[in-house]
C-alpha cells in the first residue's frame, strides 16, 4: 500500500471504556483481554447502528496493525471501508481504511459500554447477549 | 441467590456473636424462626437488610449497636457490630459482611463512626477468596436494593398493595421490577456526573499537591501494618484447616458415620471439580465472546460482497490485462508483435491509457481474496453462535449441579450434626464453626487485601499527581469533553424513557391472577385480577364486576401477597423469600392455604414467626418442607436474646 499507517487511534475521551473494559482478572467482571478486540467489537456495533463520530479530542495509540487477525479482522475492516465508501480502491489506502474504522469505533464504544456495563447481569454474559 | 448462614455481633438485642443457618435444600428449603413479639424476629429482618444494603434502607429504627455490648464497656472506649452474611449465587460463594464501629460518650450514649465498613468476598473452588471490587454494584446486580421489598417483605404492609389508594406503589413496583427504573436512575447519574463534571472544571487548581510527601509516607505506614496482619492471618487460617482436618479424620474413625463423612469428602471433591469445571466453562465462553464481533455487522458485510461482485460482473476484477505487462511493453517501446512504436505515437497513447483504467495487479488479487473470505462469515458466525450456546448449555448444567452438590453437604452436616452420638454431633458442631470462622477471616483478609490495592495505587497516583498538575490545562479541555458527552447522554435517556408500560403491566397482571387463585378458597367466586391503565389493583368477581370493595381484609392482604410473589417470580432475580411475621393478620384458611402453596413459589423460604402464626395446620403444612428451626430467647436477666435450635 502507498500509505502504510501502523498505529490504530482512538478519541482520549474513550480511553477510560477501552481501560474499565480490559483491566482486570475477573473474567466475569472484565471480558475483554486486549485493546484491540474492544475496538474491533467497538466497529462493528457502531458498524450495526449506521453510526460514526470524528475523533475531535487527543488521538491515543492503543496498538497496532499488525496485532489484527489477518482471516477475520483485516478482512472485516476492508468490508467496512468498501461498504462505506462504495470504492473498491480504497483498498490501496490503509490510511482511509482504518480512518473509517477509528470513527465507527469511537460512536459503537458507548454502546460497546452501555451493553456490557448497563444491565443489570454480569458484563461477560451481558457481552454474549450482544452477538448476533 | 440462596442464604448459607448469617452472623450478628453485637446488633440490637443481639449481644455477641450469633449465628444461624439457613435451610437450602430443594425439598428442605425453608428455615422457621419463632419468636414472640419483642424477641428480635424483626431484629433479624433489619440484620439481613442492613448487612446487603446498609443504613439508608433500615431508617428510623433507633440505635443497631447493642445496648448490652455498651454497657460493658468504659467511657471512650471502643464497641464493634456487624452483620456477615454468605451466600450462594450462580454457582459462586459470596461473604459479605457489613461493620459499625461505635465509642461510647460520657452520657453512656454511643457516637457511630460515620461510615460502615462494607467488604464482599468472592470464594474460589479452591477454597481462596477475592475481594470483590465494586461490592455495592455487585450486590446490587445481585438483589437490587429497590427490588428487594418483593424478596425481603414486611408482613406488616402485607395489604398495602390491595388497598384503593395504591395505585401509585403498584406502578412503581411494576416500574422497578421490569428495570425501567434503571434508566430513570442511569438519567439521574448521568445529570449528577455532569453536575460534578462542571464543579470540576471550576475548581481545578494545582493547590492540593502541597501534602503529597505528608500522604504518602502515611499510606506507606498504613500499607505495612496490614500486610503485617495479613500474614498473622493466613497462619491462624492454616492451623485451622489443620484443625478442621483432625476433625473429620476423626469422624472418619467412628464406625458409626465413617460413612456419611466419606460421602462428605466425595461430595466435596466432586463439588471442588464442578466449581473448576464451571471456571473452565466461563473462560471458554469469554475466549468466544470476545472474537463474537464479526457475528454483528451482517449487513455490511452483505453490502460490501454486493459491491465486489457487481465489479466482477462488469469485468473489471480480475482485469483481463496484467499491469505489469502493459507497463514491461511501455519500458521497452516494443508492441505485442515485436515492432517497436514510437514515443506519443497511437500506440503509446493506447497503452497508457490502458493503465489508467486497470486496476493494480495487487488490488485484483487483493478484491478476490476479501471477496472469498467474506463469503465464509456467514458459515463461521453460524457455528460460533452455536459454540457458545452449547458452553451456556453447559453452564447452567454445571450450575445445577453445584446447587445440589451443596445441598447435599448441608443435608450431611445436618446429620452428622443431629447424631445421637455427643461426639459427633460435637466434633461437627466445631467443624462448622471452624469453617465460618474461616469465612469470617477471609472476609478480614479480603478487606485488607482491598485496603492494600487501593494504598499501592493511593501511592502510585500521588507520583502522577504532581505530573498531572503540570497538565490542568488540558485536564480542563478533556472535562468539557466529558461534560458534552455525559450531558448528551443525559438527555437522550430522558428521551427513551417512556416505554413498554402496558406489556410489563400484562405480565403482572397474568401472574398475580395465576397466583391468588392458588391461594384463595373462594376460587370459583373470582374469576380475574386486573392491574388497569391506571395501575389499580383488582380483583373481577364470577358476574365480571370489580369486586375490591366488597373484598374482607384477609382476602385483601391474599391478593396483596399474590402481587408482591407475582413480582418476586417475575423479576427473574433468584433470591430467597423471607418474611417477617406474614400470617399475622390472616384467618386460618387463608393461613392454611398459604403455607400449602408458599415453599412451591419460592427455592428457599425463611420465615419469622410467632407462635399464634402457625398453628396445628399450618404447621403440618409446613413440616415436609423445614430444613433448619430456630427460636429466638429473650433472657430478662441479661437483658439480650439467644438465637437456639428449636
Amino acid at each position: 500500500m502507498a500509505d502504510d499507517r501502523d498505529t490504530v487511534a482512538i478519541d482520549e475521551t474513550a480511553h477510560e471504556i477501552y481501560k474499565q473494559l480490559t483491566e482486570g482478572s475477573n473474567v466475569l467482571a472484565v471480558p475483554f483481554r486486549t485493546m484491540k478486540d474492544v475496538f474491533m467489537w467497538a466497529v462493528c456495533l457502531g458498524v450495526q447502528q449506521g453510526k460514526k463520530k470524528s475523533l475531535t479530542s487527543k488521538k491515543l495509540t492503543v496498538f497496532r496493525w499488525a496485532q489484527f487477525d489477518q482471516q477475520t479482522d483485516i478482512p472485516l475492516l476492508k468490508a467496512v471501508a468498501i461498504a462505506d465508501s462504495g470504492d473498491i480502491s480504497i483498498l490501496l489506502k490503509r490510511n482511509d481504511i482504518l480512518s473509517v474504522a477509528e470513527e465507527y469505533a469511537n460512536a459503537g464504544i458507548y454502546d460497546l459500554r452501555d451493553g456490557v456495563f448497563g444491565g443489570y447481569g454480569q458484563p461477560l454474559w451481558n457481552l454474549v447477549s450482544l452477538i448476533g | 441467590m440462596k442464604f448459607e448462614r448469617i452472623t450478628l455481633e453485637n446488633f440490637r438485642q443481639y449481644f455477641g456473636r450469633q449465628r444461624l443457618e439457613f435451610a437450602r435444600d430443594k425439598q428442605r428449603k425453608v428455615t422457621v424462626i419463632h419468636g414472640v413479639n419483642g424477641t428480635g424476629k424483626t431484629s433479624l429482618f433489619l440484620a439481613l437488610n442492613w448487612c446487603l444494603y446498609g443504613s439508608e434502607y433500615v431508617n428510623n429504627v433507633g440505635e443497631l449497636i447493642s445496648k448490652e455490648a455498651i454497657s460493658r464497656i468504659n467511657i471512650s472506649d471502643f464497641v464493634d457490630m456487624s452483620v456477615e452474611l454468605s451466600f450462594l449465587h450462580e454457582g459462586e460463594r459470596y461473604i459479605v459482611k457489613r461493620m459499625r464501629r461505635g465509642m461510647k460518650m460520657i452520657d453512656g450514649g454511643v457516637q457511630p463512626d460515620p461510615l460502615d465498613d462494607f467488604t464482599m468476598i468472592r470464594m474460589h473452588g479452591d477454597g481462596q477468596s477475592e475481594p470483590v471490587k465494586n461490592p455495592i454494584g455487585t450486590i446490587n446486580a445481585i438483589l437490587p436494593a429497590n427490588v428487594r421489598t418483593y424478596f425481603l417483605f414486611d408482613g406488616e404492609k402485607i395489604d398495602d398493595f390491595a388497598k384503593p389508594e395504591s395505585a401509585k406503589q403498584v406502578k412503581e413496583a411494576v416500574y422497578l421490577v421490569f428495570k425501567l427504573e434503571t434508566l430513570e436512575r442511569a438519567h439521574r447519574h448521568l445529570e449528577i456526573s455532569a453536575a460534578d463534571f462542571r464543579k470540576e472544571l471550576k475548581n481545578t487548581s494545582s493547590g492540593e499537591l502541597r501534602n503529597l510527601i505528608e500522604r504518602d509516607e502515611k499510606a506507606r505506614a498504613a500499607l505495612e501494618k496490614n500486610e503485617k496482619r495479613r500474614e498473622e492471618l493466613t497462619n491462624v487460617i492454616e492451623q485451622i484447616g489443620r484443625k478442621i482436618a483432625d476433625i473429620e479424620q476423626r469422624l472418619r474413625d467412628i464406625q458409626n458415620v465413617r460413612v456419611l463423612q466419606q460421602q462428605r469428602d466425595f461430595t466435596e471433591r466432586n463439588l471442588k471439580q464442578q466449581r473448576t469445571d464451571l471456571d473452565n466453562v466461563t473462560n471458554e465462553v469469554r475466549e468466544l465472546a470476545i472474537s463474537a464481533y464479526f457475528t454483528v455487522p451482517k449487513a455490511v458485510i452483505g453490502r460490501s460482497i454486493a459491491i465486489l461482485d457487481a465489479k466482477r460482473e462488469k469485468g473489471e476484477i480480475p482485469s483481463n490485462i496484467r499491469r505489469q505487462f502493459i507497463e514491461d511493453l511501455i519500458v521497452r517501446m516494443e508492441c505485442i508483435c515485436g515492432r517497436s512504436f514510437e514515443d506519443g505515437g497511437v500506440q503509446h497513447r493506447r497503452l497508457l491509457g490502458l493503465i489508467e483504467t486497470t486496476l493494480p495487479d495487487s488490488l485484483g488479487d487483493d478484491v478476490l481474496e476479501i471477496s472469498a473470505t467474506l463469503r465464509m462469515f456467514e458459515e463461521r458466525a453460524t457455528r460460533h453462535r452455536a459454540n457458545i450456546s452449547q458452553l451456556m448449555q453447559r453452564r447452567t448444567e454445571l450450575m445445577g449441579l453445584i446447587a445440589d452438590l451443596d445441598a447435599e453437604l448441608d443435608d450431611l452436616g445436618r446429620q452428622l450434626k443431629g447424631s445421637p452420638l455427643e461426639e459427633v454431633s460435637s466434633l461437627e458442631k466445631h467443624r462448622q464453626g471452624f469453617i465460618a470462622d474461616i469465612g469470617s477471616f477471609y472476609v478480614e483478609i479480603g478487606r485488607l487485601n482491598k485496603s492494600i490495592d487501593e494504598l499501592t495505587k493511593d501511592i502510585a497516583q500521588l507520583d502522577k499527581d504532581i505530573i498531572k498538575a503540570k497538565k490542568n490545562e488540558q485536564k480542563e479541555k478533556l472535562l468539557s469533553t466529558k461534560l458534552y458527552l455525559t450531558q448528551e447522554a443525559a438527555d437522550a435517556i430522558k428521551r427513551e424513557y417512556q416505554a413498554y408500560a402496558d406489556d410489563m403491566r400484562a405480565r403482572i397482571e397474568a401472574k398475580t391472577k395465576e397466583i391468588f387463585k392458588r391461594l384463595i378458597w373462594k376460587e370459583s367466586y373470582f374469576q380475574d385480577v386486573r392491574v388497569d391503565q391506571d395501575f389499580n389493583l383488582g380483583v373481577i368477581d364470577q358476574y365480571g364486576r370489580p369486586a375490591r370493595p366488597e373484598l374482607s381484609a384477609g382476602e385483601r392482604q391474599v391478593l396483596s401477597l399474590s402481587f408482591i410473589t407475582a413480582m418476586s417470580r417475575i423479576s427473574e432475580e433468584e433470591a430467597p423469600l423471607v418474611m417477617d411475621t406474614p400470617f399475622g393478620r390472616l384467618s386460618s384458611q387463608h393461613r392454611a392455604n398459604i403455607t400449602e402453596q408458599l415453599p412451591l413459589l419460592s427455592d428457599q423460604l425463611v420465615l419469622l414467626v410467632t407462635d399464634e402464626e402457625l398453628r396445628d395446620q399450618e404447621r403440618a403444612n409446613l413440616t415436609p418442607y423445614i430444613g433448619n428451626e430456630y427460636r429466638l430467647v429473650f433472657d430478662t436477666r441479661t437483658n439480650y436474646t439467644k438465637i437456639t435450635e428449636a
